[in-house]
């Protein structure tokens, strides 16, 4: 089949919000300033778990510029937020706390410094109680229960086949424990809001966010308010990647409070030291797996444990670790899976989304398997992976069958033809080297979490211009610039034509959270229909104009053109001007629903995404034997994206996953005191990658179309994460000969074994 | 305290308080939000300005310290005849830009490099950067963006 | 909250001394921070960073004269000149960001003493001599008198660190510095350390090696000396194992930095042995 020629679809274009961006002009939520705005900062516990005894908050309303105090006994409202159910978390903690940073106070004043040095002045009384730390702590059924139902937070099973049948069938098994810990966004802008009650009775609250709907719900909830009375405006946004919609619904909900009552605008900017102790981490892991394999590599049965410290409350628990269920068996062809997938409670900062959601722990594991099946049967780690890797019309460990888009053995293809190009390195006295591969998939759009809708909104003026509408947000990953090309390509405008509106949940549908790597298709998908009914009116409006109603005609260059005789064009504006006056409707809003999920609830088996991304990566790097320090020699990156909607944006989604993968294997750790206090809360303890650290990370797309996406595009956020941990892991357990059971495996760990071993 | 200084190529005399910080001198009292604020220790660079050329962590300064220098922000930071600088240009066109939280920071180290080297190796830029934290884009693009508007820096002399 | 900028060292020091609850700053990368959290609250600060006889860089008979506000960016950018010692131009180099050290100054490193400071340990092996100026006069403390803990000094609360002095014979010969941390750019030091050597006829004749981030204070390694005179190289990691104490924190274990430590120095001592001394006797 021809490839289709597309205008914009393909090429490599520029961010289209990237102007404000690099001269400085875009307002992010703390760089507004409003007549007569307030500052907020939170009082937070220092203690770890405990019963409150007092909160006195005198002192802190006679410090300077003080205007107002909440604390969990005198906020109005129910003082109850939580992304899912069971909604378990306070805005500001009432009876007990259950973490150390959780907030009890609120205090409001003309300046930040002063609401700091006003909170500095609120005096603590908690009780404090035995708090659980540890996975093992919370499953001992003899320790303290952190909510009423106890330490359990979430819990689900994925059983296909028969795993015991399975196992006995198998000729060869491997099993191990794995271990991740904790891993913080460190998005460059720490969270931030700025409320402003409106002369009219509404309220806006401007957002550092990903979710505007959710948090306009939730806010509502608080304030005791309808919804419709209450207004969200995504500012841009700096970085988020899942991170700041718990933290923006609990200080939008405190600045809006305390805007309601004091009538004045308040704005709330986290301190970094905030930003990491006040706002969810990445689910640190354990998991246990064993997988059994005929000796020519076929797998027969994977039987995983998963367990996931979720923290203090469930914030996205449930889901992540139900897609932490979903993904563990790996993009292999299995008929036995059993896996169990566990979120527990424990006495620290809650544990919540961040890219890759479950994905990155459960692809180490099942990963490190797959070599260590390998190194067992003698088999070359490709090789085996390429045995059973899926195929278009296998079922997968939900039983779910694809027919299309599964690109998982290209991508194989791809870095086994790679591998073979890698220069030779030969180990001596300064270095170490190795390589690794890793294979994963990532699930595209909501799946088992709910109902997956997009609305999205075309409206085409007069002038030829068009106004894109969609609730899903802009965060940097460049989703804007997809819509605005897809609509420029179904419209045939010129890209500058396109604008897309700032996500004000006034002015634009709800679509749900922007995650899932689901923007650019299910978004995408309904940006695509909303056009081309746009375009139906131009089209039919452009065959009158050309005297041939009904005729075959092309929208292009600007242009609407009678394809039967192509110098017969009229410029869009005309006929968008005609097809106003004539009546025809110029805007459409539309709503993409992802075909629902339909699955088993006790077994996990059934349909469940739309569609998955596939990815594997290479990695070669060497290991400086004085510190410890690993350089990456090189490091591919081959992923199934159904089709690349802008190479460039796509080249910087992968290679920001995949440095932030690179982090969680190897350079990050948010580490607590025994005590249960996060102890690098800053930048200078906790080792977020420099650009000297940088890897030399190299983008490969397969393109397998899935028609659930628009121009077959799957979505790419995401699945890179997993794909460099893995990679990083497997390269580490190469050179030095020994299985890595743990991430981060850092240089620090490297030269301790290394040293252990010169002393034998 | 009284302090005079050029910002953007504009004179400033200002009557501050010593204990105000350079950064808040620029976002509150001048309204210059381009430069923002992402750690308040001087580690991610996101407050990065130019003093008298040279790149400093303007949350970690004292406004007093600026008196008698001459200042650049983004806000000052264009290209001959209001185009963009060739920094932004290149920006825009590797794709160096994601969320942008970083690129005001990222542009000014970048342009303090380039004013001294025109053809800095990766090494060279990347110890520039070394300051500048990025957490969308895994600094590829970045390095792409600074070598490529060293080059259209040249071609402009 | 006062702020004063003196044009000369003597009304610098005066300020001090007439007023309490007065701090000197100069570039502000150490104090600032303290300051603007809160954690200190100064009446006065007095902004050392322009006077003249601090930003003195030159070389004078007694030996390299360091003004105290020279700054780091300044020290780093001599790296390349065979005049300065390179163990002294590569810390400086190390520390922190371009962002950092074109604010920071030397005589800050210095004084705010942390043990993980990057010009500490080359000071240590160049011998170097601290000079103090108050309204009492001016007195000289060799480097390793200086430090008598974790940001702890022996300077006076009125005293200002003025210059540091690298003795003439610590200008010539070989020197080397090393640092790691937990991330390859803007990092502190988990341990650092300098080794400086002369030779002369083709032997070792001074052998100095100190070491930061391994003890309370920067440290020589007066055992790992020995045995590089001896000549017993192979003596050298365990020497240096043996002498320092670090301690386990967020930053590093005391294994790693033990064994880091004395890889590190080995591997100096053996690249700097095979280098031809510069300006040899």
């Amino acid at each position: 089949m021809k490839e289709k020629e597309y205008s914009v679809i393909g090429k490599r274009v520029n961010k289209v919000d990237g102007l404000e961006l690099v001269t400085g002009k875009a307002k992010f939520a703390g760089d507004l300033r409003f007549p007569g705005m307030l500052h907020g900062y939170a009082k937070r516990s220092e203690i770890p778990t405990g019963i409150i005894k007092s909160i006195d908050i005198s002192k802190a309303l006679e410090a300077p510029g003080v205007h107002l105090v909440f604390t969990g006994e005198n906020i109005p409202g129910p003082n109850l937020i939580g992304i899912l159910p069971p909604f378990d978390q306070t805005l500001l903690a009432k009876d007990r706390v259950r973490y150390a940073g959780e907030s009890v106070a609120f205090v409001v004043a003309e300046t930040k410094n002063q609401a700091k040095n006003g909170a500095s002045q609120i005096t603590l009384e908690i009780e404090p109680t035995k708090p659980v730390l540890s996975l093992d702590e919370a499953l001992d059924p003899a320790s303290p229960k952190i909510h009423p139902d106890g330490n359990v937070t979430f819990s689900r099973n994925l059983i296909k086949g028969d795993v015991d049948l399975g196992f006995a069938e198998a000729d060869v098994i491997v099993e191990g424990v794995y271990e991740t810990s904790y891993q913080e966004h460190a998005y460059i802008e720490p969270e931030a809001v700025c409320v402003v009650p409106g002369g009219d009775g509404r309220i806006t609250i401007y957002a550092s966010c990903q979710s505007p709907f959710h948090l306009r719900g939730h806010i509502a909830a608080n304030l005791g308010q309808p919804a419709s009375k209450v207004r969200v405006v995504q500012t841009y946004t700096g970085g988020s990647f899942g991170g700041k919609d718990d933290v923006a619904v609990e200080i939008g909900a405190l600045a809006a409070l305390a805007a309601v009552k004091l009538g004045r605008p308040v704005m709330v900017n986290h301190d970094r030291e905030e930003s990491i102790i006040g706002s969810n981490l990445r689910h640190p892991s354990r998991i246990k797996y064993k997988t059994g394999a005929k000796k020519d590599g076929t797998l027969v049965a994977k039987q995983v444990e998963i367990l996931l410290d979720g923290g203090a409350y469930a914030s996205e628990s449930p889901f992540v670790t139900m897609k932490a269920l979903i993904h563990a068996a790996g993009p292999y062809r299995i008929p036995n899976v059993h896996i169990k997938s566990t979120a527990l409670y424990t006495n620290k900062t809650y544990s919540g989304a961040f890219r890759g959601f479950g994905v990155p722990q459960v692809t180490f594991a099942s990963e490190s398997q797959m070599d260590e099946l390998a190194a067992k049967l003698g088999m070359d780690p490709v090789e085996l992976r390429k045995k059973n890797a899926l195929l278009p019309g296998d079922s997968n460990a939900t039983g779910q069958v694809f027919k299309e888009s599964v690109g998982i053995l290209d991508t194989l293809q791809v870095i086994e033809r790679e591998r073979e190009k890698l220069k030779e390195f030969k180990g001596d006295d300064h270095y170490l080297y190795g390589t690794g591969i890793s294979s994963m998939l990532q699930g595209i759009s909501n799946g088992a979490e709910g109902i997956d809708v997009v609305g999205a909104s075309v409206q085409m003026s007069q002038d030829g211009s068009v106004l894109v509408g969609i609730g899903l947000t802009e965060l940097g990953q460049g989703s804007r610039t997809v819509f605005a090309q897809i609509t420029a390509e179904v419209l045939g405008v010129p890209l500058e034509k396109v604008t897309v509106k700032t996500v004000d949940t006034d002015s634009v549908h709800d679509s749900g959270p922007t995650v899932a790597s689901r923007s650019t298709t299910v978004g995408g998908k309904a940006v695509l229909t909303a056009a081309e009914a746009v375009k139906e009116s131009l089209v039919t409006m452009a065959g009158l104009m050309f005297n041939s109603p009904g005729a075959p005609i092309v929208l292009k260059d600007n242009f609407a053109i009678l394809e039967a005789s192509p110098e017969a064009r009229i410029p869009l504006d005309q006929v968008a001007t005609a097809a106003y006056w004539t009546g025809f409707p110029l805007m459409n809003l539309t709503f993409s629903k992802a075909p629902p999920s339909n699955y088993d609830h006790d077994t996990h088996q059934g349909d469940i995404y739309v569609a998955y991304n596939y990815g594997t990566h290479l990695m070669q790097i060497r290991i400086d034997r004085i510190t410890g320090e690993v350089t990456v020699l090189r490091h591919l990156a081959c992923h199934d994206v159904g089709k690349v909607i802008n190479p460039k944006g796509l080249e910087g989604q992968v290679e920001g996953g995949s440095l932030i993968g690179f982090g969680l294997a190897h350079m990050e750790k948010i580490v607590h005191s025994p005590e249960g206090r996060i102890i690098n809360s800053n930048f200078a303890d906790y080792a977020v990658p420099t650009i000297k650290d940088r890897i030399p990370t190299e983008v490969v797309s397969i393109e397998k179309p899935t028609s659930n996406g628009p121009f077959g595009a799957k979505g790419v956020g995401e699945p890179p994460v997993a794909g460099t941990a893995s990679a990083f892991a497997n390269a580490v357990s190469a050179a030095l000969g020994k299985r890595v059971k743990k991430l981060p495996v850092t240089k620090e760990d490297i030269l301790i074994l290394l040293s252990e071993r010169e002393k034998k | 305290m009284r302090i005079r200084f050029l910002c953007n190529n504009e004179q400033r005399d200002l009557e501050i308080d010593p204990s105000l910080r350079a950064i808040d001198l620029l976002r509150d009292t001048l309204g210059l939000t381009g430069t923002k604020e992402g750690c308040g220790k001087g580690e991610c660079g996101a407050c990065t300005i130019l003093v008298n050329g040279k790149p400093v962590s303007s949350c970690i300064m004292l406004a007093a310290k600026l008196d008698g220098t001459r200042v650049e922000t983004i806000e000052g930071v264009k290209g001959k005849d209001e185009e963009l600088h060739p920094l932004q240009q290149a920006f825009l066109e590797e794709g160096a830009v994601q969320c942008g939280f970083c690129t005001p920071g990222m542009i000014l180290s970048s342009k303090a490099l380039l004013e001294e080297k025109s053809k800095p190796t990766e090494e060279e830029i990347q110890e520039a950067l070394s300051g500048n934290f990025c957490r969308c884009t895994g600094y590829g693009k970045i390095l792409k963006a600074v070598k490529k508007a060293g080059q259209l820096l040249e071609e402009k002399r | 909250m006062e702020y004063l900028k003196p044009k000369k060292i003597e009304e610098a020091v005066t300020f001090a001394e007439k007023r309490d609850q007065s701090l000197y700053i100069a570039g502000g990368t150490d104090l600032s921070i303290l300051f603007f959290d809160s954690k200190i609250k100064p009446e006065v600060l007095i902004d050392i960073t322009d006077l003249e006889e601090l930003k003195i860089l030159e070389e004078r008979k007694e030996g390299l004269y360091l003004g105290a506000a020279v700054l780091i960016s300044q020290l780093a950018n001599l790296k390349t000149k065979k005049w300065m010692p390179l163990c002294l131009t590569q810390g400086a180099g190390a520390i922190g960001s371009p962002q950092i050290r074109n604010l920071a100054t030397l005589g800050g490193n210095i004084c705010n003493a942390s043990p993980c400071g990057d010009t500490l340990a080359p000071l240590v092996v160049l011998d170097a001599v601290f000079k103090l100026r108050s309204t009492q006069g001016v007195r000289e403390v060799p480097v390793l008198d200086f430090f008598i803990g974790p940001k702890r000094t022996i300077r006076k609360e009125k005293e200002l660190l003025e210059a540091v002095i690298i003795p003439k014979e610590s200008l010539t010969g070989v020197s080397g510095f090393f640092k790691t941390g937990k991330r390859k750019g803007q990092t502190i030091s988990q341990v650092n350390s300098a080794v400086y050597i002369k030779k002369e006829g083709g032997r070792v004749s001074k052998i100095r090696i100190a070491a930061g981030s391994v003890a309370p204070t920067p440290i020589r390694l007066k055992k790992a000396e020995e045995a590089v005179i001896k000549g017993n190289l192979e003596e050298i990691e365990s020497a240096v194992m043996e002498e320092i104490k670090p301690i386990s924190d967020i930053r590093g274990s005391e294994e790693y930095r033990r064994i880091v430590t004395a890889k590190a120095i080995k591997e100096m001592i053996v690249t700097l042995l095979k280098e031809d001394s510069r300006n040899e006797n």
